[in-house]
């Protein structure tokens, strides 16, 4: 579970989290939607590190960041918008890498694990090519099973489809909701609606560093509480 | 004339050898020196940063012979006196050294910093994600720089003629002195091809082993 309370954050001047105070309890999905600029990227960096916060309180299975962020950030995975797979290891080893480096597991069983993630996401054939030779939806299902195979409590997503060409988005969103049915906590940024609607347990809505939305789906979507929120639904899903 | 071009070559090879054991020491302390170097300049340590620009600023921007110089006739005036062969190789590793460092610094920050949040969040900490992540990709980016160099010393050892030391070039000289024939200056001149030749084919095999990815 992740608990979040009155975190701000700024770059310089450019205040990007404002206040922001929220709990995800073990096994919710999230998807957290809003428009560009509004710090949906930032509150997912900053929930595992990548980002310092400026000030505020943030617990992660219990464990506070501020007293021992290693542990805490231990607990969660993290997926790119670009992927970031290491492009000089293969498939397997982009899997293999940190549960042998990090965590000291033997090589055959890191092995046997990766293969069995590699299965899941459905690209075990490829465990010996490399990241060059994958297409965009390859690539991303392949930085899925690399945050799996450290076994985290907490996946985060960070714009997950964004790059990637329409037809490859589906597979992609498959994987990731094929995990939403474990029982693993999951914080979702999206442009995805459809994927917001139906998998989420609850979703933010973000604009100007806050959450002003933080509701289920059925709400957000059929009702939505603010002429704000309707606007950006309207604009997005005019797009699509 | 075939006797005499055995005898001749088999006297420039054993000035070859006073080449050979520079490159090769310079060879890997120049590297070992610029990796270091490297580090340095991206550690964000000011201090670390200055000092290592200044190095590579004075090593870079002045001639390798006057530095060959003023280690071996300069540095005796302050009360330090070197053997030729030792004053040759210091000068060498140093020089080089400032080059790669330059050369592995530019490589490095050639990574793009979504590889240092991938390693980070996988939970790497950073001598993890520099010897297992960044630095690996770096060596593919700095072959063709490296290579270059590599080509470069084996011509810039022949400097090493100029403060006495017996190298492939300086018994190459004596023999034409000697024997008044022009025949040592081209046999030289295949040596360094051939060892030019060599370095180019071993980095083109390197190239080749590394262009599996990307």
């Amino acid at each position: 579970m992740i608990k979040a309370k009155n975190i701000y954050k700024s770059f310089g001047e450019l205040e990007v989290l404002s206040n922001v105070s929220f709990e995800v309890q073990r096994g919710d999905v999230i998807s957290i939607i809003g428009p560009s600029g509004s710090g949906k990227s930032t509150l997912l960096r900053s929930l595992i590190g990548l980002e310092e916060i400026n000030s505020g309180e943030l617990y992660i299975e219990g464990i506070s960041v501020a007293e021992s962020g290693k542990e805490a950030y231990e607990k969660m995975g993290m997926v790119f918008q670009g992927f970031n797979l290491f492009p000089h290891k293969t498939v397997l080893g982009n899997l293999i890498e940190a549960p042998i480096v990090v965590k000291g597991e033997k090589k055959a069983e890191a092995k046997k694990k990766a293969e069995k993630l590699l299965k899941k996401v459905g690209l075990y054939d490829k465990k010996a090519t490399y990241p060059a030779q994958l297409s965009g939806g390859q690539k991303q299902r392949v930085a899925i099973a690399r945050a799996l195979a450290m076994e985290p409590d907490i996946m985060l997503f960070d714009e997950p489809t964004s790059s990637l060409d329409p037809e490859l988005v589906g597979e992609v969103l498959t994987v990731i909701r094929d995990l939403a049915e474990e029982n693993i906590t999951m914080l979702v940024v999206t442009h995805e609606m459809g994927f917001a609607r139906d998998v989420s347990d609850r979703v933010f809505f973000m604009d100007h560093g806050q959450i002003i939305s933080d509701t289920v789906p059925e709400k957000i979507f059929v009702n939505p509480e603010s002429e704000r929120i309707q606007s950006f639904l309207t604009k997005i899903l005019s797009q699509n | 004339m075939f006797d005499y071009i055995i005898n001749v070559s088999g006297y420039i090879l054993e000035g070859s050898l006073v080449t050979f054991q520079l490159y090769l020491a310079t060879a890997v302390f120049s590297v070992i020196l610029g990796i270091a170097g490297a580090l340095g300049k991206i550690s964000k340590i000011p201090f670390l940063e200055s000092i290592l620009s200044f190095y590579t600023w004075v090593f870079r921007g002045t001639p390798l012979l006057l530095q060959l110089f003023f280690a071996y006739y300069g540095l005796p005036v302050l009360g330090i006196t070197l053997q030729p062969f030792p004053a040759a190789v210091l000068t060498f590793i140093v020089n080089y050294g400032a080059y790669f460092t330059e050369i592995f610094r530019g490589g490095i920050e050639s990574i793009g910093k979504g590889q240092y949040e991938a390693a980070k969040v996988l939970g790497l900490n950073y001598r993890q994600t520099m010897s297992r992540i960044i630095l690996p990709q770096t060596v593919k980016r700095v072959l063709p720089a490296t290579s270059n160099e590599a080509i470069n010393l084996v011509k810039d050892s022949a400097l090493v003629a100029v403060i006495g030391l017996g190298d492939l070039l300086r018994s190459a000289k004596v023999a034409v002195t000697r024997d008044f024939s022009i025949i040592p200056f081209i046999i030289a001149a295949v040596f360094y091809l051939v060892i030019s030749s060599v370095i180019v084919t071993v980095f083109r095999k390197l190239e080749e082993k590394y262009s599996v990815y990307e």
